[in-house]
C-alpha cells in the first residue's frame, strides 16, 4: 500500500485579513466606546458635584501647603487683591478666598476645595505686574467660583473608579494600561474645560478692575517659554494649548497702550518670608 | 504621556518583529514542507499489513513559539468581546507545522519514509501570565527499511 501526504492549501487555519485591521476595529470600539461611556460618567459626576453645598467644601479638613500668617507682608498683599478679586467675580457670600504663599520654587499656582488658593514664590517671581498677577489670582479664583476643584474631584474619581474595576477584572496587563491611558485622556477633556471657562472669567475681572487687558497675556507668556520644547499635544494635557489661552485674551483686548500697574516695590523683598 | 509613548513603541516593535519573524517563518515552512513531502505523516495507529520495516523509532519534534506584544494586545481585547482570536492562530499554526517538519527532519536523518502513530501536544507556557509561549511537540513512529 502506497501511503502519501496531500498538499493542504494556505489559510485553512489562519486568516487572510491584515492584522492592522483588526487592531484598528477593534481599539476603535472599544476605546472609543469607554472613553464615550467615561465621558458621560464624567459629565454626570461634573454636573452632581456642583449640587453639593459649598460648605461640604469648607467642613472637610485640608492640609493645604503654605503660610496664611498675616505678618507677612506679602500674605497681606496677595490676600487683599484676592478680595478685590471676589468682589468683582461676585463670589456667594460663604465663599471665601483663601490665600497661601508657598516659599517654593515651584513655577505654579493652584486652587484646591475650601476656597484655598496657592501661589509658589517660583510663579511670583516670574511676574512682571500687577496685572499679570491679577490674572493669575483671578484665574485660580475662577475655579473656586466655578467649583472646579470639586468638580474634577468628582468626575476624576468616577472614571478613575470605573476604569480601575474594568481593569481590574480583565486581570491583564496590557489591556489594563490602554483602559487606564483612555480614562486618563478622557479626564484631561475635563480638566481644559474648566482651565478655559477659568480663562474667561479671569479675562472678564481684569478688565473689569483694570478697564483694559494689558499685562495679562504676559502670564501665559511665561507659560509658553516654561513649555520650551514639550509637544505633548493638548489632547494629553490638562491645560488647553498656551497659545489658544493668548489668543483668547487677544478677542477680548481693544487697543494695546495701555499702562500697566506696578507691583508693589518691596514685593520681590517679601517673596522672601520675614523672620 | 511618557507611558503612552512606551506602549506605541512596544506595540510598533511587536508589530513590525513580529509580523517580519512571521512571513519569513511562513515562507521557511513551505519551503521545507515541499522538500519533505517524500515522509508522509500517518495518525493510524495500525500500518497496513504488506508494510514490513526493518526496524522502527521514535521520532520527536518540538518547537516554543513567543507571542509578540502586537499578538498579545489584539488577544486582551478579543478577550473582551469574544470571536475568533486570529493573531494566535497563525501563531499555533506555525509551531504545529514546525514541530511536525522538525520530527520529519529527524526522520529523515534516521532514513526513514513513513511516520505512523503521529501525535500532537500542546502546552501554553508560563499558563498566560508573565511570558506568552506556545509549545508544540510531535512524536511518531518512524519506519526504517
Amino acid at each position: 500500500m502506497d501511503y502519501s501526504n496531500p498538499q493542504i492549501p494556505e489559510g485553512i487555519n489562519t486568516s487572510k485579513e491584515h492584522p492592522l485591521k483588526e487592531f484598528f476595529l477593534l481599539t476603535i470600539g472599544i476605546f472609543g466606546t469607554l472613553a464615550i461611556a467615561l465621558f458621560i460618567l464624567g459629565v454626570l459626576a461634573d454636573k452632581l458635584a456642583h449640587y453639593l453645598p459649598y460648605s461640604i467644601e469648607q467642613d472637610a479638613e485640608l492640609f493645604v501647603t503654605g503660610t496664611r500668617d498675616k505678618d507677612q507682608p506679602i500674605v497681606r498683599y496677595l490676600q487683599d487683591l484676592a478680595d478685590k478679586i471676589s468682589a468683582v467675580q461676585n463670589l456667594p457670600e460663604d465663599m471665601k478666598i483663601k490665600i497661601h504663599y508657598a516659599n517654593d520654587d515651584v513655577v505654579n499656582a493652584y486652587a484646591t476645595l475650601g476656597g484655598n488658593v496657592v501661589l509658589f514664590r517660583g510663579l511670583l517671581e516670574k511676574i512682571p505686574n500687577e496685572n499679570a498677577l491679577t490674572m493669575v489670582m483671578a484665574h485660580e479664583i475662577a475655579h473656586i467660583k466655578h467649583r472646579h476643584p470639586i468638580r474634577n474631584f468628582g468626575s476624576g474619581v468616577v472614571i478613575g473608579l470605573v476604569a480601575t474595576l474594568i481593569s481590574g477584572s480583565l486581570g491583564d496587563n496590557i489591556t489594563g494600561r490602554a483602559i487606564g491611558t483612555t480614562s486618563a485622556i478622557t479626564s484631561f477633556s475635563f480638566s481644559r474645560d474648566h482651565e478655559t471657562e477659568a480663562d474667561e472669567t479671569a479675562i472678564q475681572s481684569v478688565k473689569a478692575i483694570y478697564g483694559h487687558l494689558a499685562g495679562a497675556s504676559e502670564l501665559f507668556l511665561i507659560f509658553k517659554e516654561l513649555e520650551g520644547l514639550d509637544l505633548t499635544p493638548e489632547i494629553l494635557s490638562t491645560h488647553p494649548e498656551t497659545e489658544s489661552r493668548l489668543r483668547l485674551i487677544k478677542q477680548q483686548s481693544s487697543q494695546n497702550d495701555n499702562k500697566t500697574t506696578p507691583l508693589p516695590e518691596e514685593f520681590q523683598n517679601w517673596l522672601y518670608l520675614q523672620e | 504621556m511618557i507611558d503612552l509613548i512606551i506602549f506605541a513603541s512596544l506595540l510598533a516593535l511587536g508589530y513590525f518583529f513580529g509580523r517580519m519573524a512571521e512571513t519569513r517563518h511562513y515562507k521557511s515552512i513551505i519551503k521545507r514542507e515541499k522538500a519533505l513531502a517524500r515522509i508522509p505523516v500517518l495518525a493510524t495507529k495500525i500500518p497496513d499489513l504488506s508494510i514490513k520495516p526493518q526496524h522502527t523509532i521514535l521520532v520527536t519534534g518540538s518547537v516554543v513559539i513567543s507571542v509578540d506584544y502586537f499578538k498579545r494586545f489584539l488577544a486582551g481585547l478579543r478577550n473582551i468581546i469574544g470571536g475568533r482570536v486570529k493573531s494566535y492562530e497563525s501563531l499555533v499554526d506555525r509551531a504545529r507545522r514546525e514541530a511536525i517538519l522538525r520530527m520529519k527532519e529527524q526522520a529523515r536523518v534516521k532514513g526513514a519514509n513513513l511516520i505512523f502513530n503521529v501525535k500532537l501536544e500542546t502546552s501554553s507556557i508560563s499558563q498566560g501570565r508573565g511570558i506568552g509561549s506556545v509549545e508544540v511537540l510531535a512524536y511518531g513512529t518512524a519506519f526504517i527499511d
